[in-house]
């Protein structure tokens, strides 16, 4: 009884002070850590590869129109998988190490939204990634001089000018 | 004994009630046999060839077949070998009939299944529903597939579980609805007469998240991994590998070894993680903080070693169907040998202090003593079973991953009490640095990713089970179209642990309840990816609001 307290008394003192300052200093997490998911929205194409294997379907699309992909990115129901980083062709998703995200805002600070200019399928008349950068320049109402001209193939009316 | 010569056995003995037989692996058994022949077969199974029942399911197959199919699993152990047991039901009378009698583990799923399938267990002795919320409406059995997923019914107010009665002079203590101990929502009522334990009824699954019906009507089979990793927060790897095994089985997929190991490797570390996790909160229980902050200490340097495999702490997210997303970098083992190291040498330390310790001995010897014969009919699992002399291990009698070439000890007590199944975490814990050590020296290299493009054929069928920290995890998948299962079940093992709550406590001291719900590391939000609700044996004094309120101001007067 005696002996295994005293082996117990010993197994205590030997560590010492473990407790960490954190909050106080900063304890940044290992290399690779999933946290924070940051969207350069620069980069984003509008695929929705992210859409389709968001386990928490934390992201939303939504087309408003022929042109316009509407993103949104709930990242307050995110589960941090990082499958999102991970199938993202363009690698505009990066897993941060930010996991210090508690907020009284969260829907808001939370909230990610962009919405990409994409090219209309004239079969189907819907949303999809054009296969080059060039294509996309192609798309009527890409450029503003696209939208002004009201080219044939334009769904904009054509925009008058000052002079007219 | 291969799986189709036990088949071969059982149709022997059975005729034209079975009607179907197929044996597709070394390990898998599934019959088909007629709805008048379920509880002779389930006998047989049982008290004849010495299976031991898992879980049961019900599947609404009503598209295809016109009819629910009920699917009861069994498992022999010395032969290796999991049986399904399906039965088809037809639409209009959905009857079956109740095995509970014959197999008393069945008890709680069979329950689970009415409630969620609307199949009624004919004969069931606690007709009580189980899983789904006091004011869910009588039809509506969220798992048909007719019933959307996100289905809310408006609530209902005033009314409760039917409690069973109490006996004459038994008072009533009351744990829970928010359990003390493991800061988890569930409802023990346990009566008693003085200080003396007797019968207990339970009332659990506050916490129904759905997870069944979300991965067959909404999610895709590479998504699904994520949510199962989530039905438990301690041994989360258990499912995402569970599931995936059996995806990977039904599609007849080749994983590389190198997977195997890795996922050895990784449910090995989380067993370790678990137990002291464990060992502390069991300190906890009975007052003695000091093993709570030692093991805790101790294990917040293997926290920090799965961090850097995995990207997290806990909920690795290394599973996808096919293989792992993260290797194991080769500079990395040195570092995973020292944090091991460091942990057995300390874990050794703590396991020489532990049985010399009378404070310790007090609250564990004698207590919660749970006999071998009753753990074997209510289905105990894991260090529960073990702990009761009951040598089951999934590692070694349905060996997956890399366990058939490693060398795995089952750790057995037969003290059947709660020292015993200490003793049992203690041993695995140091069993599993063991196996950690041999497979870091074994595994080999090569891809973590299986090469694959076709689509999973659907109506394949697969059983697969993992030994979780607290026990054996059953995933059965069957295979559908839109690229996601068509049914997936799940069952952890505190669904079998808890049912054997009842007879454990009876007799014991009330202070010793808590150690003794605790004991077998109960995780509710398993439990609970459906609900539950037990019972049993026991008689209750319920006291209503207005007498509890009396009682207080009775004694504030005084």
């Amino acid at each position: 009884m005696i002996g295994s307290k005293l082996k117990e008394a010993i197994l205590c003192l030997r560590t010492g002070l473990v407790t960490l300052k954190y909050p106080f200093a900063p304890h940044p997490p290992e290399e690779d850590f999933r946290g924070y998911p940051e969207v350069d929205v620069d980069k984003c194409i509008g695929c929705g590869g992210c859409a389709a294997v968001c386990p928490s379907r934390a992201i939303m699309i939504q087309d408003i129109d022929q042109n316009t992909r509407r993103i949104v990115r709930l990242l307050e129901r995110c589960i941090y998988c990082g499958r999102c980083a991970e199938v993202c062709p363009e690698d505009a998703i990066t897993m941060t190490k930010q996991f210090e995200l508690s907020s009284d805002k969260a829907r808001e600070d939370m909230e990610v939204e962009s919405q990409i200019f994409m090219a209309t399928c004239q079969r189907c008349g819907r949303c999809y990634t054009p296969p080059s950068p060039v294509d996309k320049i192609m798309e009527p109402g890409f450029r503003d001089d696209e939208i002004k001209r009201g080219g044939q193939d334009s769904p904009y009316e054509p925009v008058k000018s000052a002079e007219e | 004994m291969s799986a189709q010569q036990l088949g071969e056995t059982v149709k022997q003995r059975f005729g034209d009630k079975v009607l179907d037989l197929s044996a597709p692996d070394l390990g898998q058994l599934y019959l088909t046999i007629t709805p008048d022949s379920v509880v002779p077969v389930a006998e047989y199974l049982y008290k004849d060839l010495g299976c031991r029942f898992v879980v049961n399911s019900g599947t609404d197959r009503r598209r295809e077949r016109g009819k629910f199919l009920i699917t009861h699993f069994f498992t022999q152990d010395e032969e290796k070998i999991y049986i399904a047991v399906h039965t088809e039901v037809d639409e209009d009378h959905p009857q079956i009939d109740s095995i509970t009698p014959t197999v008393p583990a069945a008890n709680w799923s069979e329950r689970e299944t009415r409630d969620m399938i609307g199949v009624v267990p004919v004969g069931h002795p606690d007709p009580r529903r189980l899983v789904v919320a006091d004011d869910w409406p009588e039809d509506l059995f969220p798992l048909r597939w007719d019933v959307e997923h996100g289905t809310k019914p408006p609530p209902v107010e005033g009314v409760a579980m039917p409690r069973l009665d109490p006996p004459e002079g038994a008072s009533v203590v009351p744990i829970g609805p928010y359990f003390p101990v493991l800061e988890e929502p569930t409802y023990f009522r346990v009566c008693g007469e003085g200080e003396e334990g007797g019968g207990v009824d339970h009332r659990g699954f506050y916490n129904h998240r759905g997870v069944e019906k979300l991965g067959c009507s909404v999610l895709t089979y590479n998504q699904v991994p994520f949510i199962a990793e989530r039905i438990c927060g301690i041994c989360g790897f258990v499912h995402s590998s569970s599931y995936c095994q059996a995806v990977e089985l039904a599609a007849g997929l080749e994983v590389p070894e190198r997977v195997e190991y890795i996922r050895t490797i990784m449910l090995e570390l989380e067993r370790i993680e678990s137990h002291s996790l464990w060992l502390g909160i069991a300190g906890h229980i009975i007052g003695f903080d000091t093993i709570l902050m030692q093991t805790w200490r101790m294990r917040e340097p293997l926290m920090w070693l799965c961090e850097r495999i995995s990207g997290n702490r806990k909920t690795y997210g290394m599973n996808l169907i096919g293989g792992v997303r993260r290797d194991i970098e080769p500079e990395m083992y040195d570092d995973i040998l020292e944090v091991i190291g460091n942990i057995e040498r300390e874990w050794q330390a703590l396991y020489d202090a532990i049985p010399g310790d009378g404070t310790l001995m007090a609250r564990l010897q004698g207590t919660g003593v749970l006999p071998t014969e009753v753990a074997r009919e209510l289905g105990a699992a894991g260090p529960t079973a073990r702990g009761s002399g009951l040598a089951i291990d999934v590692r070694i009698d349905h060996p997956y991953a890399a366990y058939d070439r490693l060398d795995v000890k089952k750790c057995v007590y037969d003290g059947c009490d709660n020292l015993a199944r200490v003793l049992v975490r203690l041993d695995e814990t140091l069993d599993a640095i063991n196996i950690i050590r041999q497979a870091l020296r074994d595994m080999p290299e090569g891809p973590i990713m299986a090469e694959f493009d076709e689509e999973i054929p659907a109506g394949r069928e697969a059983m697969n089970a993992v030994e979780a920290p607290r026990g054996e995890v059953f995933h059965w998948v069957l295979t559908g179209t839109e690229n996601r299962p068509e049914r997936w079940r799940v069952r952890a093992p505190t669904y079998a642990n808890l049912q054997n709550v009842p007879p454990m406590l009876k007799g014991n001291a009330l202070a010793d309840v808590p150690i003794c719900i605790g004991s077998f590391d109960p995780c509710f939000s398993c439990t609970e990816r459906m609900e539950v609700v037990d019972v049993n044996s026991g008689r209750v004094r319920v006291y209503t609001q207005e007498e509890m309120l009396a009682e207080t101001q009775g004694h504030s007067e005084s």
